[in-house]
C-alpha cells in the first residue's frame, strides 16, 4: 500500500518535472530545423521561475472564476496523469477513471480555461475561447473514438489493461485497426495539445492564436501555472500516445529501466512533432474540419477493420 | 509457414495504408497533394505485389511489383504533375460535395463494400479484407469521378479504380499471367496519355478543364 501511494507520488512529480523539457527539447528541435540556434531546451523552466518570483495583476472586473480556472485546470490535468500510464503499465490508481475519465478531465481543464477567457471581458478572450470550444467539439469525437477503437482491440478502457494487453500482444498487435487508430491519435494529440496545423503555440498574432488568446488576461503566479498546465497537458497526451500504442518496454525490469525507456520514447515522439511542426503551415480556422473529419473517418475506419478481420 | 503468416500481416497493414492514401486523396483541396497522395498508393501497391512475389515465389510477380513502381508510382504522378504545369491551371480541386462530406460518404462507401464482401463466403482474414478494400477503392475512384470538377482529379479517379481491381486481383489470384498484366499496364499507360491529350484540347477549347464547362456551346 505504501509503495503504491510512493509510485503515484512518484509518477506525479516526473509528470511536473518533465513536462517543461519537453517543451525545451520541442522548441529546440524546431530551431535546428530553421537554422536557429534556439533557446537552451532549459528554458521553460527559467520562465516559470521567473514568472513564479512575480506578483500578477488582475483586473478588478473579474469573478472568483478568473482566480479558480488555473488552480482548476491544473488539479485536473494533474488527475489525468494519474489515470495514464506513464512508465509502468501497472498504475496505483488505475482503478479510479478509465480512458472516459481522462478525456473528461482534459474536457474540465479546457471548459474551466475558456471560462475563464470570457470573465475578463477582453474582445480577445472571448474570441479565443469560442475557437477553442470550437475546435474541441471537433477533436472530442475523434478522439474517444480512436481510444475506443484500442480498447475493443484490448477488450479494456482501463488504460493500465490496455497497455498490458498490446504489450503482451508484441508484434502480433500490429493490426490494420491497430495503424488507422494511431494515425488518427497522431492527428487528435496535434490538435489536442494546440499544435501547428491547428494552432501555433508560439505566436501572439491576433487573428491566429486559440490557447494564447484565452489565457491572455494571466501573468505572473497565475501565468507560470497556466503554462505548466499546458505543458503537462502536452506531456501527458504524448504519454497517452506511447503507453497505448507502444507499450513495450513499460514492464522493462525495475522502474529506472522503464523510466529510461519512458524518456527515450517521449523524446522520439517530441522530435516528430517538432518535425510535422517544421513542414507544416497553420490552417485556416475554418479547414480544421476537414483535418478532424479525416480523423474521425481513420477511427471509424479502424473499427471496422477490427470487425472485418475478427469476422464479426 | 510463419514466414507466409508474417507476410499476411504486413500485407493487412499496408492494406490499411493504401486506403489511408485513399482518404488523403478524398480529403486534400490540392491537386499536387492529391497526385502524390495517389503516387504513395502505388507505391503501397507495388509492396504488396513485392510481398505477394516474396512469399509465392514467382518470378514474374516481382516484374509486376516493379513495373507498378516504374509506371503507377513514378511515370503516372510525372505525366500529371507535367499537365498541371503546362495548362497552367489553379491548384485547388474544386469539388460540388465539401471535404468533410466527401470523406463522410468515403466512409459510407468503405462500409457498404465490407457489408457487400461479408456475404461472399471466403474466410480468410486477409482476402476478406483485401478484396473489401479493393471494392471501396472502386467506389471511392468512381465517387471521385462524380464529385470532382477538373478533368485532371476524373483521370485519378479511374486510376484509383484501376488499383483497386490491381489489389484485388493480386492479393486474391497472386496474379494473372504476366502477358496480361503487361497488357493491362500499356493500356494504363496509353490511357493516361490520350486523357492528358484530351485535357490539353478541353483545356485549349474551353480555357479551363472545368467539366461543367463542357455543357455549354461554343460555335
Amino acid at each position: 500500500m505504501l509503495t503504491q501511494i510512493m509510485l503515484a507520488i512518484f509518477q506525479i512529480l516526473i509528470i511536473i518535472a518533465l513536462a517543461p523539457l519537453l517543451s525545451g527539447i520541442i522548441k529546440k528541435v524546431k530551431a535546428f530545423f530553421q537554422i536557429r540556434k534556439g533557446p537552451s531546451i532549459f528554458q521553460p523552466y527559467y520562465d516559470i521561475a521567473k514568472l513564479l518570483r512575480k506578483d500578477s495583476v488582475v483586473s478588478e472586473n473579474v469573478s472568483w472564476i478568473f482566480y479558480a480556472s488555473p488552480l482548476v485546470s491544473f488539479a485536473a490535468i494533474l488527475t489525468a496523469g494519474l489515470l495514464i500510464p506513464i512508465f509502468i503499465s501497472d498504475i496505483p490508481f488505475g482503478f479510479a477513471g478509465d480512458l472516459i475519465a481522462v478525456v473528461y478531465l482534459f474536457a474540465l481543464a479546457r471548459f474551466f480555461t475558456a471560462l475563464a477567457s470570457l470573465d475578463a471581458g477582453s474582445s480577445f478572450g472571448g474570441m479565443g475561447g469560442s475557437r477553442e470550444m470550437f475546435v474541441a467539439s471537433l477533436v472530442e469525437p475523434a478522439m474517444m473514438l480512436s481510444i475506443f477503437a484500442v480498447a475493443v482491440y484490448a477488450g479494456s478502457t482501463n488504460l493500465g489493461s490496455i497497455s498490458q494487453t498490446v504489450s503482451n500482444l508484441g508484434i502480433d498487435a500490429m493490426s490494420p485497426s491497430y495503424l488507422l487508430a494511431f494515425v488518427a491519435f497522431f492527428i487528435i494529440a496535434i490538435a489536442e495539445t494546440g499544435r501547428i496545423p491547428v494552432d501555433n503555440p508560439a505566436t501572439h498574432l491576433e487573428l491566429t492564436m486559440i490557447h494564447e488568446a484565452m489565457i491572455l488576461e494571466y501573468s505572473g503566479k497565475q501565468l507560470a501555472i497556466v503554462e505548466l498546465a499546458a505543458m503537462m497537458k502536452l506531456l501527458l497526451v504524448f504519454s497517452l500516445l506511447a503507453s497505448i500504442f507502444f507499450p513495450w518496454g513499460m514492464d522493462a525490469a525495475g522502474i529506472p529501466a522503464a523510466l529510461g525507456i519512458y524518456l527515450i520514447k517521449i523524446a522520439i515522439l517530441g522530435v516528430a512533432m517538432a518535425v510535422v511542426e517544421t513542414s507544416t503551415a497553420k490552417w485556416r480556422l475554418f479547414r480544421l474540419p476537414e483535418l478532424m473529419s479525416i480523423s474521425l473517418m481513420l477511427s471509424f475506419l479502424a473499427l471496422i477493420s477490427f470487425i472485418i478481420v475478427k469476422g464479426g | 509457414m510463419s514466414e507466409l503468416i508474417l507476410g499476411s500481416r504486413m500485407m493487412q497493414l499496408i492494406i490499411a495504408l493504401i486506403l489511408v492514401s485513399t482518404f488523403l486523396i478524398l480529403g486534400s483541396t490540392r491537386l499536387y497533394s492529391c497526385v502524390r497522395a495517389f503516387g504513395i498508393q502505388s507505391f503501397l501497391l507495388a509492396c504488396v505485389a513485392g510481398i505477394v512475389a516474396f512469399s509465392t515465389g514467382k518470378f514474374d510477380i516481382y516484374i509486376v511489383a516493379l513495373l507498378t513502381l516504374v509506371i503507377k508510382a513514378a511515370l503516372i504522378p510525372y505525366i500529371f504533375i507535367y499537365i498541371i504545369r503546362e495548362i497552367k491551371v489553379k491548384r485547388e480541386v474544386e469539388l460540388y460535395v465539401s471535404v468533410p462530406s466527401s470523406i463522410m460518404i468515403g466512409g459510407v462507401l468503405v462500409v457498404i463494400s465490407y457489408y457487400l464482401i461479408r456475404s461472399i463466403n471466403i474466410m480468410s482474414e486477409l482476402s476478406s479484407l483485401s478484396l473489401s478494400a479493393s471494392m471501396s477503392l472502386v467506389s471511392i475512384g468512381l465517387f471521385i469521378m462524380i464529385s470532382r470538377k477538373k478533368a485532371i482529379m476524373q483521370m485519378l479517379g479511374i486510376l484509383i479504380m484501376e488499383n483497386g481491381l490491381f489489389l484485388g486481383a493480386i492479393s486474391l489470384t497472386y496474379g494473372m499471367p504476366l502477358l496480361v498484366e503487361l497488357g493491362i499496364f500499356f493500356d494504363v499507360l496509353i490511357g493516361v496519355l490520350i486523357m492528358g491529350i484530351l485535357v490539353f484540347r478541353i483545356n485549349r477549347t474551353f480555357e479551363s478543364i472545368d467539366t461543367d464547362m463542357l455543357k455549354t456551346l461554343i460555335g
